[in-house]
Formats: C-alpha cells, structure tokens, sequence
C-alpha cells in the first residue's frame, strides 16, 4: 500500500504518511497512515479540541444533568443547532446550555466565586436536576481553577445534589479524541460503583459508545428489551446520570463505538470483571450477528433469532429497492472516528455502493486498521485531512456522495457533490433495520434529488437554457433499469413514518419469566 | 501447500471485513484475543468440547461460534477437510492473524502500556 502525497500538500511532505491507497493484495503490514498525532503546522484541520470530545460528544448526551462549562460562554456553541443526540426527557440537555461565561477579569483575579454562583444559579433555575457534569476549557485550566474542590464544596452545602468534574482542557489532546479518552477515565474513577441499582433481569448490559443519534439508542434499546436484556445504563446516549454510576453491576458491556469508548470497556473488565463485546448496530448482517453474539452469551438466541427474522423479512425487500438503484455508485466515508469502520464494509454489501476513499477527523491508527481492512482495493484513506486535501480528492475520485461533517459537507456543495451528515444524520435514526432503510433513502435522495442535477447545469451556456421538462428522482434512478426490477412486486420504496421515535418511546415491552434463585449453599 | 494458503486468505477476508475482536487496542490484548478465540473456533469446527469457566471465556466463545458458522457456511471445503488438514488451516490461521494484528502491525499504539 503506497502512501499519497496530495499535489496541494507538496509544501506540507509531512503529510506524505497519513494517507494510503489499498492496491491489489496488500496488507495492513505494508503501509498504515499516521493518526493521533499533533496536526502538522500549516495544515488546517477539521477536527475539535479534546474540551469538545469530552463534554460535547460523550458528556452532554447525558439527558438528566445540567452541563456546564467552566470557561467563556463561546464553548459551548455546541448545542441544539448542531448536535442532534436526543432524549426521552424533551431533550432536556439539548434545550438548555450553561457557562460561567469567564471574561478577561476572571482570567486576572479566578473565577472559583464564579463558578460557583453559578452553580447554585443553575441547580435553582432547574430544581428538577440534581445532577451535574463541569468541563474544564483551556481558560479555566490556565488559571488553574480548583473545580474539584468547589464541586466539593457545593455538595457538601447541597447534600442531594452529585456533581462530576471532567478536567479535559481544549488543549489536553491533538485532537477530539483525547477527550474521549479523560472523561471515559474520570468517569469511572469519579462515579462508577456509587450507586447500586434495581436489577430486573437475568441479562443486564451496558450498552456503552452509542450516542443516541437521532434515536439510535431507543431503537437498539428496543432490540434488547424485546429479548429479555436489562440496558442497565447507556454510555452516553439517552443515558441517565445515576444509571451510569451503576455500570459495575452489568454482566456484560455491549461496545458499540470503540473509538469512543472502549477505554471505559476496558477498566470496567479490570476493575470488575466485565466482559466486552464489540458490536455494529449498522447493516442488517452487522447487526443480525451482533443480536446473535449478545443472545448467545445469554443463553437467548432463540429471541435475537426472532427479531432478526421478522425485521428482515419486514425491511429487506426496501433496502434492496435502494440497493438495485444505488450499484456502483461512488461515495466517500469520511466521518469522524468509528462511522469508517462500521460502514465500509456494510454499505458496498448491502447497498452496493463502492466506497473509494475513507477518512477519519481524529481516528487513531486502530481504526484505519478496522477501516482499510473493511474497504476494497484502491480505496483512498487519509488521517486528519486537511480541506485542500478533501477538495482534491472529490476532483480525483469524482464520487457521487459524500457522508461526512456539516463543514466539509458544505465546501463539498460547492463543488456540486452531494453529502450527507455522518456524524448527525439528515433523516435519522441509520441504526437498526429500519434505520439502515433510512440511511438508504437519504443516500438515494442525495444523488438523485434533481435539484441536485440541476446544479450540476452550467447555466452559461446556451445548452442550459430550454425547457427539459419535469423531473423525479425515480425518473433518474430507473431510467437504466432493467423492466423486471423496475416494475418488481416484491421490492418497495422505504414504507416508514417520517419520525420513529414516538411509537418506541410508548411501546410496552413483553416481561420474561426470571429464572429460580440457586438454593444457598448447606 | 497453496490451498491451505488460499484457505487461510479466505478466511483471514472474512474476519477482517466482518468481525471486530482482532482489533483491541493493545498488542497483549490482541494477542489473547487471537489466541482464544481462534482456539476455541478451531476446537467447534474440529467437535471437540470447548471449555467456558469466566464471562471473558464466554466472550471468546460467542465470537467463536459466529465465525465457525461463518466460515461454515461460506466455505464448502469446511466440511470435506480432514481434522487434520482443517487443524493445520486453523494454526496457520492463528499465524497469520497475530502477524497482520501483532507482529507485523505497524500500529504504533500496540505497545503503550495504558488503556
């Protein structure tokens, strides 16, 4: 596998090994881009600060907690504009962002005081919240605030209440996924094992690394209490505070985002002999298998057995509707850290697009490892592309979509190639079976939507001018189709609601008989 | 020679493009990732008795049982090998699993001694 230098990164060589092109026969032994590094100097980064890794993608999918930044009000930018992991308490930590709102006197004189009326502020304003989460920015960090100490202080004044300090600096990283990294770690050091919860099931799991992206959570969720399973907490998504600082009493760890969070998994298997077990909640054949992997362990595959069955037979008829229409279409998987992995292999398979380039924002080396052995041959991978980089690999590899971040999926526009949003999702939820469908129809809709064709017309020229007449996506997608899949009885378009959500949030969940206590010991 | 080689290769496809358990995050973790699952799907796909003592062993075992039917099911010369020739396929497979994971991964991280 040879690397790839870009034209546009000639000035910049030591780009040179963090991108690889898969060629004929070769291994993950001859060539592996770079990743988790410091981003090279004058190359301009799409990726975040280990600040926003930590709160803004695992702490604040927590639904019941006031979430506050330590720092100046811009941190947390991030919220209900741009963040779509949801809950089932009317996105209580969406709706409402806190700050100190630290200003230059701050930085002069500390803003312990401060914080901590703003603490009491908050907790006053919400009195239905007892719980909550303080993130260290780069501005409180340098000063060197004690937040530890004044979280101390409040709950000794405000015995019901329970805060955790995450102390991960924008600056405490190369990139997102240091952050990942330190609130995983303080999280279980600061919570985990203070609360002991209400076992109901002879299945317990924690469902850890799913964010609840446009309902993702609730749709796995849904999976596992149809077979019996206690999801005893969700590490974040949808995830209650108190749920989460009983994750020691799980008898298995079900991991579904790795790069976010496997290091959690992993003390929890340390410190508590739990047992990690890697999943992919996206295709039907990732996803049957890992129903299957979680009803084995249990001694219950019987059950994943019969959702597997009945939701195939439910939705594969659609996806393969989109499958017939989206073959050999070419798109780029370049999401943040684990989408590169979980998709590359699922979507050629089962939607019959060709991935021929994939990325990562902040990725460590282990998940271009995932990734690459995932994709087929001539796939283009790059750790921490830069925009230039992006730019000229779309004029290269001319795909006809694009899944990444609304930023880059924006300078993708311009140059007229569709994207869709992978780390939130255009119409959601993607996970599940259904949600694959979902996925499916956004893709479909993405490159054929004729506005979309439209764009691609250089209205300067005389060709562009005159009637072409009325246009639909089917009227592109099945103009080359052959008669027999074209009028097929059994394939259909994707046939579900327009939100999901609502019905399995009201679903009520058949109980199973617990097993017999063994008799104690004579 | 060239058959057990092939045999391998398939195998070794489907593994990487399907399954996660080789990708831990640490050469020792890998290591025994490698050792006990490959072992224990050897161990099904041979009949002989696969022994379940911990919740790490049932984990090992589940991931096992997946690829065994996997590979079942994909592959035809499964069930027309000898225990012997599948034995060797299955060594060569562990081999070949702990160079690409392990030995010859050019993951920098692998040896980091914290999670």
């Amino acid at each position: 596998m040879p690397y790839h230098l870009f034209k546009c990164s000639q000035c910049i060589p030591e780009r040179e090994k963090h991108a690889v092109i898969k060629g004929p026969g070769e291994d993950l032994s001859m060539a592996l881009p770079l990743g988790y590094l410091n981003t090279i100097p004058g190359s301009i980064s799409e990726r975040g600060c280990a600040y926003c890794g930590a709160k803004h993608v695992i702490g604040t999918p927590m639904k019941d907690v006031i979430h506050l930044s330590h720092g100046p009000v811009g941190c947390t930018y991030d919220t209900w504009q741009t963040k779509r992991y949801i809950s089932d308490n009317d996105n209580f930590q969406l709706k409402y962002t806190f700050a100190s709102d630290m200003k230059e006197k701050h930085i002069v004189f500390g803003a312990e005081r401060l914080l901590k009326d703003n603490i009491k502020e908050a907790f006053k304003a919400f009195p239905g919240i007892k719980r909550m989460t303080i993130y260290q920015t780069c501005a409180s960090a340098l000063i060197g605030d004690d937040i530890n100490a004044i979280a101390a202080e409040i709950m000794e004044d405000m015995p019901e209440v329970d805060i955790f300090v995450c102390n991960s600096p924008g600056f405490g990283g190369p990139s997102q996924s240091g952050g990942h990294h330190k609130i995983n770690i303080a999280w279980i050091n600061q919570k985990v094992g203070t609360v002991e919860p209400e076992i109901t099931s002879d299945y317990v799991i924690n469902y850890v690394g799913e964010y609840n992206i446009q309902g993702d959570q609730e749709v796995m969720q849904d999976y596992f209490k149809r077979m019996g399973i206690q999801v005893l907490s969700t590490f974040t998504g949808n995830g209650s505070y108190d749920d989460l600082r009983a994750m020691h009493r799980a008898h298995l760890n079900v991991l579904e985002c790795a790069r976010s969070a496997e290091y959690i998994c992993n003390e929890l298997r340390v410190r508590y002999g739990i047992p990690r077990l890697d999943i992919d909640g996206f295709g039907f054949e990732p996803l049957s298998s890992s129903l299957r992997k979680i009803g084995l362990f249990f001694g219950i595959e019987d059950r994943a057995q019969a959702i597997i069955d009945e939701e195939t037979a439910k939705w594969k008829p659609e996806l393969d509707w989109y499958k017939e229409r989206l073959k050999g279409k070419k798109v780029c998987l370049w999401p943040g850290g684990s989408k590169l992995w979980h998709w590359a292999h699922a979507i050629h398979a089962e939607m019959g697009v060709d991935v021929v380039s994939v990325y990562t924002k902040f990725g460590h080396q282990g998940d271009m490892e995932k990734g690459i052995s995932r994709c087929e041959e001539g796939a283009l991978a790059i750790d921490d592309p830069n925009e230039l980089e992006g730019l000229e690999a779309m004029e290269t590899l001319k795909p006809d979509c694009i899944f990444t971040g609304k930023r880059p999926g924006e300078v993708a526009k311009k140059i007229r190639v569709p994207y869709l949003n992978a780390h939130a999702y255009h119409n959601g939820p993607w996970k599940g079976f259904e949600g694959w469908v979902r996925f499916a129809r956004d893709i479909y809709n993405a490159i054929y939507s004729p506005v979309h064709q439209l764009s691609l017309v250089d209205i300067r020229t005389d060709e562009a001018i005159g009637d072409a007449g009325f246009a639909t996506r089917k009227s592109f997608s099945d103009a080359n189709l052959p008669e027999e899949v074209k009028n097929s009885e059994t394939l259909r378009e994707y046939t579900g609601k327009y939100s999901i959500i609502p019905d399995l949030q009201a679903k009520t969940h058949p109980e199973f008989a617990r097993r017999e206590p063994e008799p104690a010991a004579v | 020679m060239e058959d057990s080689k092939e045999r391998v290769s398939q195998i070794v496809d489907h593994i990487m493009k399907n399954c996660l358990w080789q990708f831990h995050s640490r050469a020792w973790d890998r290591l025994r990732q490698n050792e006990n699952i490959l072992g224990m799907t050897a161990k099904i796909l041979l009949d002989e008795k696969v022994e379940i003592k911990t919740p790490d062993d049932k984990c090992y075992w589940v991931d096992a049982v997946c690829l065994a039917d996997a590979c079942r099911k994909k592959f035809s010369w499964i069930s027309s090998s000898s225990r012997e020739e599948l034995a060797d396929v299955m060594a060569s497979l562990k081999e070949r699993m702990d160079f690409l994971t392990v030995t010859g991964s050019l993951n920098e991280e692998l040896t980091d001694k914290h999670y």
